[in-house]
């Protein structure tokens, strides 16, 4: 049994949903920014989310450890998960942060300096209603995972408990 | 009388607890999970796993490793997640007071039995 293993899981989420919102607040800085070191407007970045998974070590204990689910085992294990090792927490981590691949968008603004010849401007392709959106998914995700780590520290306190006399 | 500091109920609750911090794991995975495209919720048939636990404790057999399985008849989401806020936090809050029943359970078992090496007093 190992409560603190609940707090790793809730904790890799909260790290990852903060960094989601932190790249959200990124996209949304650089909404008008024509000048990146790359060259070009800037592009918008969205992360990706990936389930953690153990060291094939790990894996291979715990592979030998976990039965299947259903006697004639129909449905393949999820590597990532162990009730009894004290590998890897079965958590998230963010993958990669991709760049979006949309064109830039033209605004027609001669007196602009990174105007073109045509003296049009390219802007970076960000709406701010989808950064909003994705915002609220981050805070709430984070919202539900802060609120598991408090069930958690609960149920720790209550284990102290059984010491007391 | 033979003496017994470790009763049969605490035998009992301390596979009870085990079997609910699993369980909280399971949950906990599952609300980190709620973003991941693909991922599928986990979970445990509980009742079977005490029913087992229970019997291997009578037979003297060690533990045995929880069975996974995932949750079916659940509304996927496009990018094939299937993870329920609402069921996940309901999932966590019954964990939680079952955890807390068993450790009170436990505290006052203990207590029994202090009471019982006391009893002089």
């Amino acid at each position: 049994m190992n409560l603190f293993g609940l707090m790793e899981t809730s904790g890799s989420a909260m790290q990852a949903e903060r960094m989601r919102a932190e790249v959200v607040a990124a996209n949304m800085a650089n909404a008008e920014t024509t000048r990146t070191e790359s060259g070009g407007p800037y592009r918008r970045q969205h992360v990706v989310f990936a389930a953690n998974q153990g060291s094939s070590v790990f894996q291979n204990t715990l592979e030998g450890a976990v039965e299947p689910a259903i006697a004639g085992g129909g449905i393949p294990l999820p590597s990532a998960i162990s009730l009894t090792g004290n590998g890897a927490a079965p958590g998230v981590h963010i993958e990669q942060v991709v760049e979006d691949t949309a064109l830039p968008l033209k605004r027609y603004d001669p007196g602009h300096p990174d105007a073109g010849p045509d003296g049009y401007v390219a802007y970076p392709d960000i709406n701010p209603l989808t950064e909003m959106v994705d915002l609220m998914g981050a805070t709430r995700a984070y919202g539900l995972n802060s609120s598991a780590v408090q069930a958690e520290k609960a149920m720790i306190a209550s284990a102290l408990e059984i010491a007391k006399s | 009388m033979k003496l017994q500091v470790e009763t049969r109920l605490s035998d009992q609750l301390e596979r009870f607890l085990d079997l609910t911090v699993s369980a909280a794991k399971l949950t906990a995975a599952n609300m980190a999970n709620i973003d991941t495209p693909g991922y599928q919720t986990l979970g445990m048939d509980f009742a079977a796993e005490m029913g087992d636990a229970m019997a291997r404790m009578d037979a003297g057999a060690a533990a045995r490793p929880v069975h996974i399985q995932t949750v079916e008849g659940l509304i996927a989401r496009p990018d094939g997640n299937n993870v329920s806020m609402d069921r996940e936090g309901l999932q966590l809050a019954e964990e939680q007071l079952k955890f807390k029943t068993g450790a009170t359970l436990m505290r006052l078992e203990n207590q029994r039995v202090l009471d019982a090496i006391h009893a002089d007093k």
